[in-house]
């Protein structure tokens, strides 16, 4: 058994008008070259300037990580040679990033989990090379988009936690808005490093590193076969070599190159941005847009006795969890307010493919059906059919109750002359019950429900009939 | 004094290659630039000193919002100081990483 | 009206006056600029037609100008003197160009420059070396080796350059004109290309002091751009030039014009800067010897190797071929950017980046690159310092007057004199500097280099109008004078 240990480096871009250091267009097209200014091509002559967007997005981001932040914004200059970098430096940030020692906090299999982020800043994406069969193509578009880099210490232990740490950061993007974290698009990818270590040994492992992984699943696939072919090597006694991996479709991990010396990338400062000061009123404000985050509200949800797997489900997503908040202002009945919310909405917003925010129903519609099932005014049953039916329809919930004046009738007086009547129709049920057959009082029960069009108190009718039927004795 | 080989290697790193009489000259260059570098350890407390990036430093540099230009490059300014143009873009041969 | 002698002003009174026309003027600017080419080759391109682009008239509108080979012009072969670039046409304007575009001034010609404006010498571009029109066998000096040569010889009125460590002030000494270099950022970088991106400064060549304030005044301003430039000052830098400088406070350093033996043409040229200081008191100022540690000045010219050769290395690193610049072909993309390269540097230009690339490698940083950052700093903090308590510093531009061809070249050499490499002072701390002539040595002329506090430019061009009018050397032109 070895002990492993995982360090991820993920690159997100930021989301923006334009690119980081042009005010070319920034966004994700077909169309090559459409996109490009004379900076994003390296023209000679060109100036960066800074998009104030990207730096409080990347700020943001900074914060909700619960990272430190520096005093002012400076850039650093990465040197090397590569055909998707047209200036032949990247502008990026090494001596002073936008955060630096923060930590993210979440949920493994229900056990709490902290990664520590070693470092977030901001630097610009490269050209897109696209691959023929003997030349490679280069589309400038993406060449200058506003990318973030969030570096972790290697304290991740398991795929599990790797995929758990990346889900969970991908919606702290979603959640500060800075990004739509979309890895299909490419704008969320990460780089793998991992080490295996005997669980004596007490330094790390030769380090393998896996580059540009988009899905979470082959981040989860790459780690196991690395996992199992390192082991496997160990147990043989042999080497790790010091390299890097690329990963295929089927989650095997291939080799792309061994690490000779580490590149001297001769960083130095930026001298074409000069720096800006970060006040501390902009850091307030900044910090004051960043929302209640995912694990916070998960806690809060456990807190009002809601199970972990629907809490987990309603923080998921920051607009579900926004509107449920809302939701608990109208009513006080959290545990039908949350199967309502998870069984009834998230099912119709699966099954009309819809988000959140074009529903129908509002917190308010929903919070006034609950309360009416918690007053027992109105079956279970009913509501639901009620709330599919007010989606239909775009019609208030509560409109249609009143339309067909539906209730729920308790009153025993009430019911108890329509059971008189049911009995008295249904002699052979009678017999059967007498002879001990007990469970038809359930069909009686239904009959009931079907005279009062499913508005008559099931429980009540029940014990009413069994009252009845024994008085028959 | 730095050997030749490291130099090569330097201009290596660079993407160009040096003349033999092109990298004699070059390690004279060398040895007279560190001999007179060298002097600079001997200013007292030059380690103390913050090193200066720019001239100097007014903090009145702004930020640039968020908006976008209309008069990005045509497709054709982008491709016009290239001879290696397949389907409106740059050609280079086959990059394996 | 002479039109080799004639300042901006004189050709804008007779524009005024109908004594001429735009055209005719473009048209005597390029029959000198093509008349002159076998002689003093200062000019990559020329332009055939005149073709006024002004939005609105300004002092500048049909006057002829040349511009300096490294700033980007739309549709103009731009090639920074080097055969990487032999081809490239520009897609975008620098800012300076759309400026004067703008301001109605006529392009006559993109000038020659040291190959990427690496070099004081002028005899380093691809299209071969720029003569002195004092002296054709003499160097002009560099790297707005063109720029200086179509001033000095009369062929347009002012051209724009770029002053990375005196590359227009040290030309301007060499050849009798004016070179001015503004506060770092005074004026918008977008579009000039980039030697040492914390060095480099967008500086001009005149025949007199008030030429280069009114092109200043064009040129000035916040461009957003260039995140480098400054806010405009509001300032009319023609106002206060025949202000007194009666009561201003100037020094010189004492180590760099004292030695213990000195060459036949260093006696000439100091004794001619003490006449000078004589001049200057008799005008109510008062000049002091001030005295700087000498390992500090000696560090000056090292230093600044150091920097702008590895601001270079990495500001140079996009000529690769690949998506711009003269591409040679190969098999793999590393074998097109070693063919490119290996094909379009000249082996100074190697050399220097080798040079810049070392010095900021990780083992050698902290004690290369980075020292010589701190160098930057003491030797700024002293001027600034120093500029508490005077208005300027005034230095010989140069040892002498401009070397022979092969006297001087662009290889690190041992012995080198700190009055030939103070001006880069003026780079180090982005303080306004200008070169004016101040007289003759052996026939050539000679300038005398004045730097003051940045920002204050104003006052630098004042003082340095000041001193211009007691001299006798305003708007002259090569040949001119037979001294």
């Amino acid at each position: 058994m070895y002990k492993v240990v995982i360090g991820l480096e993920v690159h997100c871009e930021v989301l923006t008008n334009t690119k980081n250091f042009s005010n070319a267009k920034n966004s994700y097209t077909n169309i090559p070259n459409i996109n490009v200014m004379p900076v994003d091509l390296g023209l000679p002559g060109i100036l960066p300037v800074v998009n104030k967007e990207a730096c409080k997005k990347a700020l943001k981001t900074a914060m909700a990580l619960n990272c430190q932040t520096p005093d002012e914004i400076i850039f650093d200059r990465k040197n090397y040679y590569y055909p998707d970098l047209p200036k032949g430096y990247q502008i990026t940030q090494v001596t002073k990033p936008f955060g630096r020692n923060g930590h993210l906090t979440f949920l493994v299999n229900g056990e709490e989990k902290t990664v520590d982020i070693h470092q977030l800043h901001l630097e610009e994406d490269t050209a897109a090379l696209e691959h023929y069969t003997n030349y490679s193509l280069i589309d400038y578009n993406r060449s200058g988009i506003p990318l973030m880099e969030i570096v972790t210490e290697p304290c991740i232990y398991s795929a599990d936690e790797a995929v758990a740490f990346l889900e969970n950061l991908r919606n702290v993007f979603l959640y500060c808005e800075v990004s739509e974290a979309k890895s299909d698009k490419g704008q969320m990818r990460c780089d793998v490093n991992i080490s295996l270590m005997k669980d004596t040994d007490t330094k790390l492992g030769t380090k393998v590193e896996m580059k540009n992984i988009n899905a979470f699943n082959s981040v989860k696939a790459a780690i196991e076969y690395e996992i199992k072919r390192q082991s496997e090597l160990l147990d043989k006694g042999e080497k790790i070599v010091q390299e890097t991996r690329r990963i295929d479709e089927d989650g095997k991990t291939y080799s792309m190159r061994e690490k000779v010396d580490a590149v001297d990338y001769k960083y130095f400062v930026e001298p074409n941005l000069a720096p800006v000061k970060i006040t501390d009123e902009f850091k307030e404000k900044v910090r004051s847009e960043i929302p209640e985050l995912e694990y916070s509200r998960i806690k809060r949800y456990l807190k009002l006795g809601i199970n972990l797997e629907d809490a987990s489900t309603i923080a998921r997503d920051k607009y579900i969890s926004d509107y449920f908040d809302e939701l608990l202002n109208y009513t006080k009945n959290i545990s039908i307010a949350t199967n309502y919310l998870t069984i009834v909405i998230l099912g119709s917003l699966n099954k009309l493919n819809i988000s959140i925010k074009e529903l129908f129903i509002t917190p308010k519609m929903l919070g006034e059906v609950v309360n009416l099932v918690d007053k027992n005014e109105v079956s279970n049953q009913l509501a639901k059919n009620i709330i599919y039916e007010a989606m239909e329809k775009n019609i208030e919930p509560l409109e249609i109750i009143k339309s067909k004046n539906i209730k729920q009738i308790s009153d025993e007086g009430e019911l108890i002359n329509i059971i008189k009547k049911i009995i008295s129709e249904s002699p052979d049920q009678v017999k059967e019950y007498l002879s001990g057959k007990e469970m038809v009082a359930n069909f009686l029960v239904g009959k009931v429900m079907k005279e009062t069009n499913k508005q008559a108190n099931p429980a009540t009718s029940l014990k009413l009939i069994k009252e009845e039927l024994e008085r028959m004795r | 004094m730095i050997e030749r080989e490291k130099i090569e290697s330097y201009a290596e790193k660079l993407m160009f290659r040096m003349k033999p009489e092109e990298l004699d000259t070059l390690e004279k260059e060398f040895d007279i630039i560190l001999k007179q570098m060298k002097l600079i350890e001997n200013i007292k407390d030059i380690e103390k000193v913050n090193p200066m990036t720019f001239p100097f430093i007014t903090y009145e540099a702004e930020l640039r919002s968020d908006e976008e230009e209309s008069d990005s490059l045509t497709v054709d300014e982008v491709l016009k100081n290239s001879k290696h143009v397949v389907k409106d873009q740059i050609k280079v041969p086959k990059v394996v990483e | 009206m002479e039109y080799i002698k004639s300042t901006i002003e004189d050709l804008r009174k007779s524009l005024d006056n109908k004594e001429i026309t735009g055209e005719e003027l473009f048209n005597k600017a390029k029959t000198l600029a093509n008349d002159s080419q076998n002689e003093i080759n200062a000019f990559v391109t020329i332009m055939d037609s005149y073709m006024p682009k002004g939005k609105t008239k300004t002092i500048l509108t049909d006057i002829p100008y040349s511009l300096k080979d490294n700033f980007s012009t739309t549709g103009i072969l731009t090639t920074a003197s080097s055969n990487i670039l032999k081809n490239y046409v520009p897609v975008y304007d620098a800012t300076v160009y759309k400026k004067l575009k703008d301001a109605g001034a006529i392009l006559v010609g993109k000038t020659v420059l040291d190959e990427l404006a690496m070099g004081g010498t002028g005899t380093t571009g691809h299209t071969g070396i720029v003569r002195n029109p004092w002296d054709k066998s003499r160097l002009i000096g560099g790297s707005s080796a063109g720029s200086c040569a179509s001033v000095a010889s009369g062929i347009v009125p002012f051209s724009i350059g770029s002053d990375t460590g005196d590359s227009v002030r040290k030309p301007a000494s060499f050849g009798g004109v004016v070179g001015f270099k503004p506060t770092y950022g005074r004026i918008s970088r977008y579009g000039l290309f980039a030697f040492a991106s914390s060095l480099d400064h967008v500086a001009m060549l005149t025949r007199c002091v008030k030429d280069a304030a009114i092109v200043t005044n064009i040129l000035k301003g916040y461009d957003p751009l260039d995140m480098t430039s400054l806010k405009d000052d509001g300032l009319d830098y023609t106002k206060d030039l025949d202000k007194s400088i009666k009561g201003k406070k100037f020094f010189y350093i004492k180590e760099a014009c004292s030695y213990d033996k000195k060459s036949d043409m260093l006696s000439k040229t100091l004794s001619q800067f003490d006449d000078l200081i004589k001049k200057i008191e008799k005008l109510g100022a008062t000049v002091d010897e001030i005295s700087i540690d000498k390992d500090l000045l000696n560090a000056i010219y090292p230093s600044y190797m150091v920097i702008s050769c590895a601001e270079a290395t990495s500001n140079n690193s996009n000529l690769t071929g690949i998506p711009f610049a003269s591409r040679i072909d190969g098999n793999t993309y590393e074998e097109i950017m070693f063919n490119t390269r290996t094909e379009g540097f000249s082996e100074l230009i190697k050399r220097r980046f080798v040079i810049g690339s070392y010095v900021l490698q990780k083992e050698n940083q902290e004690k290369l690159f980075l020292n010589a950052c701190r160098v930057r700093r003491l030797i700024v903090d002293k001027m600034h310092e120093l500029f508490k308590d005077y208005d300027a510093l005034i230095m010989p531009a140069s040892g002498g007057i401009a070397p022979k061809f092969g006297e001087a070249s662009d290889v690190l050499s041992d012995e080198y004199l700190i009055l030939e490499n103070h001006m880069a002072i003026g780079n180090f701390g982005g303080f306004p500097s200008i070169t004016i002539p101040y007289g003759f040595v052996d026939s050539m002329p000679i300038g005398v280099n004045i730097t003051g506090n940045i920002f204050k430019d104003n006052e630098v061009l004042n003082i340095a109008k000041q001193i211009e009018d007691i001299l006798d050397f305003k708007g002259q032109v090569a040949g001119d004078k037979n001294v």
